[in-house]
């Protein structure tokens, strides 16, 4: 059996599941894990996941990071995204009810704005979402809204334009991105990975003429190796692919994070982000799916 | 600037241990226990201090100096929180130094503690990223200890007994719920926005990114002075040990300056400790909002209500460079302290 093979089994038979290999069920890894079995065709264990994720949604649309707590509701979007790509990787409408009454909710949900103020770089009027209610938009939620809202045809709604707009916004004079800031008393910020793989994927596909996309890619490109944390590899692999770069090392370094992480006795979580950067395929359909949809 | 009260004297050490052992009050940041014993703590400061040194004398040495009693640790449940928020090779002084956290370790264990490492880094969602990057892992692992990552782990609400912010309660980790005794490990650092982060501040870094976010907006818009307090105030019992041997100053707490210090400090009340760190940076604690919300209900800042145990702050006292920011400003202990644009 290949490794590829061998962790879709190991993430169907930890579905759903959390953060940890002993954590609660969560819903961000839960709809991870949805993601990368329904791309693979494993329906039985994606559906076990969305149908979980159902089970979790509020009568609003929304659903909360984990059972028994119902906000934030940050991960509505990956739920969004959960259904909507088993839906069409099943090509069934099973969950069309769910995913309507969800993106709903996002499209009401909006991140707080102030006005714009000297000490801070970015664009505090721009709307996005936010991780908790109430609060200022941030750059993984924004983006996880982003790629759902695309997927599901929502690409040309003001919401998402907006939000993308914030993305670019968000990046850092000399690429890369981090939680969201820019500049704080005239001083750029640092880069990290993982955002910037979320909002590259987020962003991929788009037609735009900004020199930090390049250079966020380029950034992702330098930084990714085998030794790369787990996380952090698999968003700037999906965040490369999506933008037509993926290394040529990617399995290898993909192979090297899961032997990893079974030492550590894997969570649904990491098997799953494995998984997913892991199939270019799955990259590949939501990034056409964006394609088609997100103009 | 307060006047120096006669408890700054210097002591010896071994008067000075003597002195913590029989007054042994066992450890606790409670308001009533702060009230009950006329408002006043002790905060140790070690001098010439190195990560290759012997740190775990030092962090030993300072615990009991400040009233902790062994045997009450034996049994008990320690989780230690260093300062991880968003760790960089490039910046090694703007997080806790793995040797730091391994000492410490090492002295609850010999006091028969179960110890556990515990953070919610507040800037990056990936913790692995964090661990790796600051050295913790490594550390971690040659330790034997194991580590809580806060951010994800499941959650218990308990109310919020500072009162200083309108949020009713607070939602901890599953390990913070289950200890016995919060170790705040901290960076010695300027802040840009609030001008010191220290103990008290750190402790932001024990609720769960999954609730807060990343950043912890939540906070932010409650008020990060009033939440400080708040958290504080809502923990079980606390303790501070502080690595102030390679420091940051200026544009703190992520891309400040490396300053060099040498210094641990360690005490059992936190506004105590962290008045004693800005009084050596330079700066006057009455002045950072949040300590002076703290006090009295969470313990004392005035110099004359904190003995000082090992240095003296003012033997060690080597003012901060502050960003040149209005709000920064008014921190100083003197007009004429360093400043950096």
């Amino acid at each position: 059996m290949s490794w590829q093979a061998e962790i879709l089994t190991e993430l169907a038979a930890r579905s759903p599941g959390g953060y940890e290999a002993a954590g609660p069920l969560a819903s961000e890894p839960t709809a991870l894990a949805a993601l990368a079995l329904a791309g693979a065709g494993r329906f039985a264990a994606a559906a076990r996941c969305a149908d979980w994720l159902q089970e979790l949604q509020h009568r609003d649309g929304s659903l909360g990071v984990m059972a028994g707590q119902p906000a934030p509701q940050w991960p509505t979007s990956l739920a969004i995204l959960a259904w909507h790509q088993l839906d069409r990787a099943a090509d069934a409408s099973d969950y069309s009810k769910p995913i309507a009454c969800a993106t709903k909710w996002a499209l009401d949900s909006r991140g707080t704005t102030t006005e714009r103020k000297q000490q801070i770089g970015h664009d505090t009027a721009l709307v996005g979402w936010s991780w908790a209610a109430d609060t200022h938009s941030w750059l993984e939620p924004t983006a996880f809204f982003v790629l759902a809202l695309k997927a599901v045809g929502q690409g040309e709604h003001p919401r998402t334009r907006e939000a993308m707009r914030l993305l670019f916004d968000r990046l850092l004079p000399n690429g890369g991105c981090n939680y969201g800031n820019t500049i704080v008393l005239g001083q750029p910020l640092l880069p990290h990975i993982q955002p910037t793989g979320i909002a590259m994927w987020a962003l991929g596909g788009e037609e735009v003429q900004d020199h930090r996309i390049g250079l966020s890619l380029d950034y992702l490109e330098q930084q990714l190796s085998e030794r790369t944390a787990t996380a952090s590899l698999c968003y700037g692999l999906l965040g490369l692919s999506a933008n037509c770069r993926r290394p040529r090392e990617a399995e290898s370094w993909l192979e090297a994070a899961y032997r990893r992480e079974q030492q550590r006795g894997p969570s649904c979580y990491k098997l799953a982000l494995i998984a997913l950067a892991a199939t270019p395929r799955v990259a590949r359909i939501t990034n056409d799916e964006l394609l088609t949809t997100g103009r | 600037m307060e006047p120096a009260p006669a408890q700054n004297r210097r002591f010896s050490r071994r008067s000075l241990l003597a002195a913590g052992g029989a007054a042994a009050v066992g450890v606790a940041a409670a308001p009533l226990l702060h009230e009950a014993i006329g408002g006043r703590a002790s905060v140790f400061i070690a001098r010439n201090q190195r990560y290759d040194g012997n740190l775990v004398k030092t962090i030993r040495d300072g615990l009991l100096a400040t009233g902790i009693v062994p045997a009450a640790l034996r049994g008990k449940r320690v989780l230690l929180k260093p300062n991880l928020v968003e760790p960089s090779r490039q910046i090694p002084h703007m997080t806790t130094h793995p040797a730091v956290i391994v000492a410490a370790a090492e002295v609850f264990r010999e006091w028969g503690a179960l110890v556990q490492v515990g953070e919610a880094p507040g800037h990056v969602r990936d913790t692995e990223m964090a661990l790796d990057e600051s050295g913790v892992a490594e550390a971690l692992h040659d330790g034997g200890l194991t580590f809580a990552d806060l951010n994800y782990e499941q959650v218990g609400w308990r109310r919020n007994r500072g009162k200083r912010s309108k949020l009713a309660g607070f939602f901890f980790p599953r390990s913070v719920l289950a200890a016995d005794y919060v170790v705040s490990m901290p960076k010695l650092k300027t802040h840009h926005w609030v001008g010191v982060t220290c103990s008290m501040k750190n402790f932001y870094g024990v609720l769960p990114g999954i609730k807060y976010g990343w950043p912890k907006n939540v906070l932010h818009h409650n008020g990060i002075p009033q939440t400080v307090v708040d958290i504080n105030a809502s923990l079980p019992r606390t303790l501070a040990i502080v690595d102030a041997i390679d420091c940051m100053e200026g544009d703190g707490p992520i891309l400040g300056s490396c300053k060099p210090m040498g210094l641990i400090l360690v005490g059992n009340c936190l506004p105590a400790v962290d008045a004693t760190a800005a009084r050596v940076m330079g700066l006057e604690p009455s002045r950072i909002e949040y300590l002076a919300m703290a006090s009295p209900a969470l313990g004392p800042l005035a110099e004359a209500r904190i003995e000082q145990r090992g240095e003296t702050w003012q033997s060690v006292a080597s003012p901060f460079q502050i960003l040149n920011e209005p709000h920064l400003q008014q921190l100083r202990a003197t007009p004429d302290g360093p400043l950096v644009t």
